[in-house]
């Protein structure tokens, strides 16, 4: 729907953020809607549903996992949550509840926008992802196969479920535990080990350079992320 | 108690007054007998009171269903009795913490010498009124005079009847007024007449007995000079606190000589009594102790200990002292004290005792000079026959079964040598089975084997043999001499074992002590000194002991021999009291005697340490009761010594983090206000002359502004890792970890600011994974990184390795900087320390270096410098992370 603007929900109670984003959306095409409190958002998502909420986890009324949750039963678009450099446990509770991704504070506005991007791309009705070109590697997921440079590139089942679930996620953050449960049941959810081995051959194999990595990008503490930019979807 | 000096007040009166403040006062009703009216007489008194306003209430008043008392009742408040079940019966009785909780003006507690029934905190009410009054609650009670503990004899002495339930004299004169419910004998038989005297069912047959007018009027006598006793110490205590001179006995000591036995608390009465009339002068029971005796049986110990409580309860004070001779102990003890009057016991000897000894008392009589002796010639019970020690029956059969076996081989000794020589001297053979018995067996066994080998020698080797008849004169001679020579012998080589028996068993009583202070002292640390205490107190009981400190609020048990035992709720709640009264409680005392432990406080100088809990046991020898006390008194010393060195060890770190708060407060002074400066001053400049700038030097400004935002940023997330780093809130969530996904997220993370700077990659195909937390490491590996991009040039190359050796996964960091020279290198990794020329831009506060190694460290790695590395310039940073043991290399 060209020409409509995206509306997005950004809920914080800090006025100064605000002022900031307000602008910033704006000038980046977007509508910007402010709210400052949880149940305020609720509300506000409940009658007049935006196309992307941003949402602090500090808020002073109710707790800001509490309003993911409940948002999340009526509200399926992305939602991107702002957290603190320290606090791994509640980006990763906030994922796994349902939260798209998110960006750590004090950010700044290109690295929101882009994840605002990313996830609201996820969420485009039409295009479904088929096939990925990056540089010279080509993953085409219906055909299940992995080519550089025109020759194949030999992945085991496990190591391209991986890489497809990771592409599908089309530049959002997938949690160890969302990663593993998906791969190998949650009997497994804690075993980040396998995972890492699995990366790490994944990326042996794919990147251009493995010991520095440009297509799978590993969030400390988090997860792991497909390549966030320049990426080329047919 | 010291004498008053002339005109200054006596420091214990004055301590004694202000310990009365805060505390209730406490009034009693005393009368001489059942039936006088006290109850009545206090009912009345606090409903005036009531009248005027004061906020009474009735803890508990016993009417006897009597109306006219019971009327009285009926205005006030009456708190409800606590339901206690005890054999099949529920009685109810005061509830004490009813009224603790209530706190009235004046609270009405009836019959001070009430026992409490068995499951009641205290066994005594006058312990209850304590509790209260203790909090600050008035109390009013009743008393008739016999209760009172001194008087028990003369009660006796008067009505026939010896008073089971006593309050302690200090529980009387503690009352600040004592009030004397007085009727004449007359009225009162009147008032048995006409049934207005409760008694209880089993008192009525002793009725007629106890109130035969001339009974009444000695008791009312008594009570008379009971109250006005009282009332003169009050005077007494009054002229003392304000040192004016009074008519009191300056100089007077009373030593009450006491034996094992149930005499001895009477004469400990006897003792008060002597104090009282000699206006309070100090008295000590003394019990003489010989080593060469056996010790006294259970019963006469327990007698004995009986009375020692007695003695503290009375006020007086108690000593123990060791020697052979009674007499001369006790003479040296009242020459050394300048006791002036000796209170004694009439001596029980036996009569062949008396007749080759003198009697106690005659000697005392000689040789005491200046001191009187009284002579107290009322026993307590009847006596306790004593029974042999039951203990020592198997050792004392044993030396007897052994001296005959001597004489044995004495004889057939002798009777050999009479084969070979026909003169022999064969009594000195017998002689050495004397000898023998005495240092092996003791006293009694070669007094037996002396008889025997006396006889043995007359019946077989004196002629005529086999016969008890001697034959010749010089034999008769011979064999009195033996007979007394081998008696001798005898008793000497018996005592001197016994003797050393004695004194070795000493011995190794102090060993043990000094084992044991020295074991206490050897701690310094107050769980280690608990333990220790623990152990002792168990060794010397022979039962479990436990020791518990304070832990916040209430205490805990901290340590326990052999094992940390599980208290029940009695047995806390025993602890408890312990704790906060400082007074023993538990077994075998009389608050909450329940429970299954004996608790004491262990004092120290200063104040209270802890509790020191012993599991009670029927039978305690006194010499283990005394260690237990000295245990306990060590290890409250000890407890308070660890209790300083930890307050002291807490003063230097408090000392030394106030150096490092100083200087983190200059470093967030001067390194938070730069970065400020420049967003305040580069914001400033943009809005003042947005107009006559032009678009590189805007764009400059603003890429100023975001970079100090950036490092302020930074700088804030290096002070949040230090505080977490210093306090205990480092919550390490360690994961496997592949170390070069962690290097190529810190290396992303520091990308922006490398400048011309290059990062080259040296890793492994295959690297083994680590326990780590990887928000930990990476905040590390991006500290280390921008130290190495501060202090290096613009256009050099900072390489990042990572490989394994044998137990660890390493990582290396090397950069082409200055380098750090020698002198420096052992303190990088200080909290702020910075390079002297600190020029450029973006150099942290100190800190980074510092937070790294609190990081690795935490982790269980390694951290350290090298430099320089490479043509003098350069340094390399290491950290040594562990290969966990179960770590699993999963190969392609």
């Amino acid at each position: 729907m060209s020409g409509h603007k995206q509306r997005i929900l950004v809920v914080d109670d800090e006025p100064q953020i605000h002022r900031f984003l307000d602008r910033a959306l704006e000038a980046a095409g977007f509508e910007p809607v402010r709210v400052e409190t949880g149940r305020g958002a609720l509300s506000e998502i409940a009658h007049r549903p935006p196309d992307a909420v941003v949402l602090d986890l500090g808020l002073p009324d109710m707790d800001g996992q509490d309003v993911l949750r409940d948002l999340r039963v009526f509200y399926a678009g992305p939602v991107i949550i702002l957290s603190a450099r320290d606090r791994e446990l509640e980006k990763i509770e906030a994922l796994d509840a349902g939260a798209d991704d998110y960006v750590e504070k004090p950010f700044g506005v290109g690295e929101l926008l882009a994840r605002l991007r990313v996830a609201l791309r996820r969420h485009r009705p039409s295009k479904q992802i088929e096939v990925i070109h990056v540089g010279d590697l080509v993953i085409d997921l219906p055909r299940r196969m992995v080519t550089r440079s025109g020759e194949m590139v030999r992945l085991s089942p496990k190591e391209y479920d991986l890489l497809a679930r990771l592409v599908e996620a089309d530049g959002r953050v997938l949690t160890h535990k969302d990663l593993l449960v998906s791969l190998w049941g949650p009997a497994h959810a804690e075993d980040t080990q396998y995972l890492r081995v699995f990366i790490g051959q994944l990326r042996q194999k794919i990147e251009p350079d493995p010991s520095a990595p440009r297509l799978i990008l590993t969030q400390p503490g988090v997860g792991y992320r497909f390549l966030p930019e320049d990426m080329i979807a047919t | 108690m010291n004498p008053a000096e002339p005109r200054r007040p006596d420091p214990d009166a004055l301590l004694a007054e202000a310990a009365k403040a805060g505390r209730g006062r406490l009034k009693v009703f005393l009368g001489m007998a059942p039936g006088v009216g006290k109850t009545y007489e206090m009912l009345a008194q606090a409903a005036r009171r009531k009248a005027e306003g004061v906020d009474v209430v009735v803890g508990v008043v016993e009417t006897h269903g009597r109306r006219e008392t019971e009327a009285l009742t009926r205005d006030l408040e009456i708190l409800a009795r606590k339901p206690i079940e005890h054999r099949d019966r529920t009685l109810m009785e005061f509830d004490l913490d009813a009224a603790l909780a209530r706190r009235p003006g004046l609270l009405l507690v009836d019959e001070y010498a009430h026992s409490n029934a068995p499951g009641s905190r205290h066994t005594k009410r006058w312990q209850d009124v304590e509790e209260l009054l203790a909090a600050g609650i008035n109390i009013w009670t009743t008393l008739n005079v016999q209760h009172v503990e001194s008087l028990v004899d003369v009660v006796w002495k008067i009505t026939g009847v010896r008073q089971r339930e006593t309050v302690p004299d200090s529980a009387f004169s503690r009352a600040d007024d004592i009030e004397l419910v007085d009727i004449t004998p007359d009225e009162l038989r009147q008032r048995l007449a006409e049934g207005k005297v409760y008694l209880p069912d089993t008192a009525r047959l002793a009725a007629t007995n106890f109130f035969k007018p001339e009974n009444l009027t000695a008791l009312r006598e008594l009570a008379l000079r009971r109250m006005a006793l009282t009332v003169d110490d009050q005077l007494v205590a009054a002229m003392r606190q304000k040192g004016v001179e009074g008519p009191w006995a300056a100089g007077e000591r009373i030593v009450v000589l006491v034996a094992p036995g149930p005499e001895a608390d009477a004469l400990v009465r006897a003792g008060k009594r002597l104090s009282d009339m000699m206006m309070d002068a100090p008295w000590t029971v003394a019990y003489i102790e010989r080593p060469n005796k056996p010790s006294p049986d259970a019963a006469r110990a327990a007698a004995l200990g009986a009375a020692f409580k007695l003695a503290d309860q009375l006020g007086g004070t108690t000593v123990v002292l060791t020697g052979d001779d009674i007499v001369r102990a006790l003479l040296e003890y009242v020459k050394r004290n300048n006791v002036t009057q000796v209170v004694v016991g009439r001596s029980r000897r036996s009569r062949w005792r008396t007749l080759f000894g003198r009697s106690l008392v005659a000697a005392l009589l000689e040789g005491a000079s200046g001191a009187a002796v009284h002579v107290i010639t009322e026993g307590g019970q009847p006596q306790i026959p004593a029974p042999r020690p039951r203990t020592s029956r198997a050792a004392f059969w044993r030396g007897e079964i052994a001296s005959i076996g001597f004489v044995g081989i004495a004889g057939l000794i002798a009777a050999a040598v009479d084969q070979l020589h026909q003169d022999a001297n064969l009594a000195m053979i017998f002689l050495v089975s004397v000898l023998a018995s005495g240092l092996a067996y003791g006293f009694w066994p070669a007094v037996t084997a002396a008889a025997l080998s006396a006889l043995a020698y007359n019946f077989f080797f004196l002629e005529p043999r086999l016969s008890f008849v001697i034959g010749h004169a010089t034999d008769v001679l011979t064999f009195v001499v033996f007979f007394i020579v081998a008696m001798a012998t005898g008793w000497l080589t018996g005592r001197v074992r016994d003797q050393a028996v004695a004194t070795s068993r000493r011995a190794t009583a102090i060993t043990a002590l000094l084992a044991a202070s020295r074991r206490l002292s050897g701690s310094a640390e107050r769980g280690d000194t608990a333990r220790a205490l623990a152990e002792q107190l168990a060794a010397a009981t022979g039962g479990q002991a436990v020791v518990l400190l304070p832990k916040g609020e209430d205490i805990a048990a901290v340590a326990g021999s052999p094992n940390l035992p599980a208290l029940g709720p009695g047995d806390l709640a025993a602890a408890r009291w312990t704790w906060t009264h400082g007074e023993a409680a538990g077994a075998d005392t009389g608050t909450l005697p329940n429970a299954a432990w004996t608790f004491r406080p262990l004092q120290g100088a200063r104040k209270r340490s802890g509790v020191a809990g012993v599991e009670a046991k029927a039978m305690r020898e006194e010499e283990s009761e005394r260690f237990v006390l000295a245990l306990l008194e060590q290890g409250a010393v000890a407890l308070e010594r660890a209790e300083l060195a930890a307050d002291a060890a807490d003063a230097e770190a408090l000392r030394r983090s106030d150096k490092l708060r100083s200087a983190l407060l200059n470093s967030v002074s001067h390194d938070l206000r730069t970065p400020l400066s420049t967003v305040l001053g580069s914001a400033t400049t943009l809005l003042e002359y947005r107009d006559s700038l032009d678009e590189a030097a805007k764009a400059d400004l603003l890429t100023s502004i975001r970079e100090e935002a950036e490092r302020l940023n930074r700088y804030v997330g290096n002070l949040l890792d230090m505080t977490r780093l210093e306090g205990e809130g480092l919550d390490i969530r360690n994961d496997w970890v592949d170390v070069r996904d962690v290097l190529g997220a810190a290396a992303d993370r520091v990308s922006r600011r490398l400048g011309g700077r290059k990062i080259s990659r040296d890793f492994p195909s295959d690297l083994a994974f680590v326990k780590a937390d990887t928000t930990l490491l990476e905040q590390a590996l991006v500290n280390i990184l921008e130290n190495a991009v501060a202090y290096s040039p613009d256009s050099s190359t900072i390489e990042l390795a990572a490989y394994e050796d044998r137990n660890n996964v390493v990582i290396s960091i090397e950069d082409e900087g200055r380098g750090i020279p020698t002198s420096e290198l052992e303190r990088v990794f200080e909290k702020f320390r910075r390079m002297e020329e600190s020029t450029d831009r973006g150099k942290g506060a100190g800190l980074g270096l510092a937070i790294s190694k609190g990081f690795v460290e935490a982790m269980g790695g390694r951290i350290a410098a090298a430099s320089p590395i490479h043509e003098g310039r350069g340094t390399r940073i290491l950290i040594s992370l562990p290969k966990d043991a179960s770590a699993q290399r999963l190969s392609a």
